[in-house]
C-alpha cells in the first residue's frame, strides 16, 4: 500500500535526472520519463486492485498525524493521481528531442499533481500547488518565443498573487483552529470555521487556487497562454491542472466549509464565468483562443456542478470534470495544426477527413449530443441542480443552458467552415496532422466512445467514488483510527 | 492591554503590507515594480502566518537539558513560513529571468505596452485582427460630414 509515496518520489526523482542523464546518453534520456511514468502507473493499479475500495492513510515519516503529514488515499484522489500519470504520459512532449529541460518539467508537473491529490495536509497541499505553478510557468515559456515569454511572466504574476490569498487563507485557517491537518480539521471545523471569517478564509482560497481553476476573475491569463503555448502544454494545463485545482477546492468544501455561502460564493463565480467564457470564445476570431475561452466556459460549468450540496454535486461536477479532462485536451492537439485564424480553416476537414471527424465527434460531446458522455454529464448536473430548491439554483439552469446554446453556435460554426469547400484564393494552409497528434487524438476519442458504450457501470461506478469522497466522517475515521496499519 | 495592541499593530501591519502588494501589482505598469509589489504582499502572507503561532509571554520552542519550557511559540507556523520564503525566492528569481527574456523581446518593461505587442504578434502570427482595446472605440462616429471635426 505504501507504494502509492513512490507515484510522487519516482517522477521527482526522474525530473532531476533526466537532464544530467540526457547529457551521457540521450536515449536514456529520452526513455527514462516514459518509463517512470508507465511504472508509476503500474504501482497505482496495484494500489487500487488492493485497497478493494477502503481508503487508507499513510503517515509519511512514521510520524503520526496530526503532527505528522500524511498522505490520504481513497478512491477519488487515486483516480486523479492515475488521471494525472496517464495525461502526462499521453501528452508527453516526444518532439523534443533537443530539449531535456521540457521532459523534467513534464514530470516535475506529474509528481506535484499527484502530490496535491494525495496529501492530506493543508500546508503541504499549498507546497505541490506551489510546485505544479512553477512548472507550468517553464512549460508555459517553453515554445521560446517572446509573446510565450511575456504571456508566461504575466501568468505568474497572477499566480503569485494566488498564492498570496492562498497563504493568508491558510493563515486564517491555522488561526482559528490551531491545525492544518485535514482531518483533525474537518473535526473542528463546525465550530470553528462556521464563521464569517471562515468564509473569508475560503474566499481566499478559492480565488487564490482559481487561478489555476480558470476561476471567473482570475482567469485572465487562459488566452494568452494557451495562445503562445504548444497544443501539448495547452492540453495539460486546460485539462489536468484545472482539474486538480478544482479537487483542492473540493475536498477543502467536503471537509472544511460546509456552510451554505460558501457554495453560493462558487456558485456566483461558475455562473459568471460560464457566460464569460462562453460569450468570448463565440467572440474569438482563432482556434486556440476560441478553444482557451471555452474551457473557461466549461470550468465555470464543473464549479457550478460541485457547488451542488451533497453528493449529487460531486457525482455530477466528477462526471463533467473526467468528460472535459478527455475532450479538451484532444481538441487542442488538433488546434496544434489548425493553428490559426477561424476563417483560413476553410476546407481543412475535407483535406483531412478524419481529423475532421474526430473533431464533429469531440465538439457533439462537447455540447452535450445525446447519447455521447457529455450529454449524461450535463443531464447529472441538470438534475441536480433541478432538486435544489433555493432560487439561484433555477438560475443557475437557466445560465448553463444559455451557455450551452453559444457552446453549439460556435463549435458548429466551425465544424461548418470545417467542411466547406475552400475558395480558389484561398489555397488552404493546412498540410494534415502529424501521425502523432493524430493519433493521441483518436485514442481519446476512443476512450469517449468506450466510455459511451460502459456507460451505466462507468455511472455507478462514478457514484461510488463520489459517495466515498462526500463523507468527512469516513475520512477522519480513516485517517486516525487505521493510519495504524502504516 | 500593551501586547494586545503591539498584536494589533502586528495584525494592521501584516494585513496592509498585502494590500500594498496588491495595490501595487494592479496599478503599476513598470514591470519590475510589479515583481517587487509581489515580494511586497508575500512578505505580508508570511507575517500573518507567523503572528497566527505567536506567542508575547512564551519563549523559542527548543528543548534543552530536558525540560520543556511550559509556555513556548507555536514552531509549525515558523517552520511553514521558512518553506513559503524559500518558495517565493525561487519563483521571484524565475520571475526575474522571464522579465528579462520578455525584455529581450519587445526591448520595454511597461506592461501595458507589453500585452499590446504580444496580442499583436499572436494575432500576427494567427492571421486575425488585433483584439479590440476596450478604451479605444472602434468604428466612426456618426457625425455629420460637414464640420464634424469641430466637435
Amino acid at each position: 500500500m505504501n507504494t502509492i509515496v513512490l507515484t510522487v518520489v519516482l517522477p521527482l526523482l526522474a525530473a532531476f535526472i533526466v537532464p544530467v542523464l540526457s547529457r551521457v546518453s540521450p536515449l536514456l534520456g529520452r526513455l527514462l520519463g516514459p518509463l517512470t511514468l508507465a511504472y508509476a502507473i503500474l504501482l497505482t493499479l496495484q494500489v487500487w486492485l488492493g485497497m478493494e475500495g477502503k481508503p487508507f492513510s499513510i503517515a509519511l515519516g512514521g510520524f503520526q498525524p496530526p503532527l505528522g503529514i500524511n498522505f490520504y488515499v481513497d478512491r477519488l484522489s487515486l483516480l486523479f493521481t492515475f488521471l494525472t500519470l496517464v495525461t502526462s504520459l499521453l501528452l508527453w512532449p516526444w518532439r523534443n528531442e533537443t530539449e531535456p529541460r521540457q521532459y523534467a518539467l513534464t514530470l516535475l508537473l506529474a509528481a506535484s499533481a499527484c502530490g496535491l491529490a494525495l496529501s492530506g495536509d493543508l500546508f503541504n497541499i499549498y507546497v505541490f500547488y506551489e510546485l505544479i505553478s512553477v512548472a507550468s510557468f517553464g512549460l508555459a515559456a517553453a515554445t521560446r518565443s517572446g509573446a510565450a515569454f511575456a504571456a508566461s511572466l504575466r501568468y505568474l504574476i497572477l499566480s503569485g498573487l494566488g498564492s498570496v490569498l492562498v497563504l493568508c487563507g491558510i493563515a486564517i485557517v491555522y488561526l482559528q483552529t490551531g491545525t492544518l491537518n485535514l482531518a483533525q480539521l474537518s473535526q473542528l471545523a463546525p465550530e470553528t470555521l462556521n464563521t464569517p471569517l471562515g468564509l473569508s478564509a475560503f474566499a481566499l482560497i478559492l480565488l487564490g487556487i482559481g487561478v489555476k481553476g480558470e476561476l471567473f476573475p482570475v482567469n485572465s491569463w487562459v488566452p494568452e497562454v494557451y495562445a503562445a503555448a504548444s497544443g501539448r502544454v495547452s492540453g495539460l494545463l486546460a485539462g489536468l491542472v484545472s482539474k486538480l485545482a478544482v479537487l483542492v477546492i473540493v475536498r477543502l468544501l467536503v471537509l472544511l466549509f460546509q456552510q451554505e455561502s460558501a457554495l453560493h460564493l462558487m456558485l456566483i463565480l461558475g455562473l459568471l464565468g460560464a457566460i464569460t467564457g462562453e460569450l468570448a470564445a463565440w467572440r474569438a476570431k482563432d482556434m486556440n483562443r476560441m478553444l482557451a475561452f471555452s474551457s473557461i466556459g466549461q470550468l465555470g460549468v464543473i464549479f457550478i456542478a460541485f457547488s451542488i450540496p451533497g453528493e449529487t454535486g460531486l457525482f455530477a461536477g466528477l462526471a463533467l470534470s473526467l468528460h472535459h479532462l478527455l475532450v479538451k485536451p484532444a481538441l487542442f492537439l488538433l488546434a496544434e495544426r489548425w493553428w490559426g485564424s477561424l476563417a483560413g480553416l476553410r476546407g481543412a476537414g475535407l483535406a483531412s477527413p478524419v481529423a475532421g471527424g474526430l473533431f464533429v465527434l469531440l465538439a457533439l460531446s462537447l455540447v452535450g449530443m445525446p447519447p455521447l458522455p457529455g450529454f449524461w454529464a450535463k443531464f447529472l448536473l441538470f438534475t441536480g441542480l433541478a432538486a435544489q430548491s433555493a432560487v439561484i439554483y433555477q438560475v443557475a439552469i437557466g445560465v448553463v443552458l444559455l451557455s450551452i446554446v453559444i457552446e453549439a453556435n460556435y463549435l458548429f460554426r466551425v465544424v461548418m467552415d470545417l467542411f466547406q469547400p475552400a475558395e480558389d484564393d484561398r489555397a488552404t494552409v493546412v498540410d494534415g496532422h502529424g501521425w502523432l497528434n493524430l493519433g493521441t487524438t483518436f485514442l481519446l476519442s476512443a476512450l469517449l466512445i468506450a466510455g459511451m458504450l460502459l456507460m451505466g457501470p462507468l455511472g455507478a461506478w462514478l457514484e461510488g467514488v463520489a459517495m466515498q469522497a462526500a463523507d468527512p466522517v469516513l475520512y477522519f475515521d480513516t485517517v486516525f483510527s487505521v493510519s495504524a496499519i502504516h | 492591554m500593551m501586547p494586545i495592541e503591539i498584536g494589533t499593530v502586528l495584525y494592521a501591519g501584516a494585513i496592509g503590507l498585502v494590500v500594498i502588494g496588491i495595490a501595487g501589482i494592479v496599478l503599476s505598469h513598470h514591470l519590475f515594480r510589479i515583481i517587487l509589489a509581489l515580494v511586497i504582499a508575500e512578505a505580508g502572507a508570511n507575517l500573518l502566518l507567523v503572528l497566527s503561532g505567536f506567542r508575547w509571554d512564551a519563549i523559542a520552542p527548543i528543548i534543552t537539558g530536558g525540560a520543556a519550557a511550559p509556555t513556548m511559540v507555536d514552531p509549525v507556523p515558523q517552520a511553514m513560513v521558512l518553506t513559503s520564503i524559500v518558495i517565493g525566492v525561487g519563483v521571484q528569481a524565475l520571475a526575474l529571468s522571464l522579465m528579462l527574456r520578455a525584455y529581450g523581446a519587445y526591448k520595454t518593461l511597461d506592461i501595458r505596452e507589453l500585452q499590446r505587442r504580444m496580442s499583436a504578434d499572436l494575432a500576427g502570427e494567427a492571421g486575425t485582427p488585433l483584439p479590440q482595446s476596450l478604451e479605444e472605440p472602434v468604428g466612426g462616429r456618426p457625425l455629420p460630414a460637414a464640420g464634424g471635426d469641430g466637435r
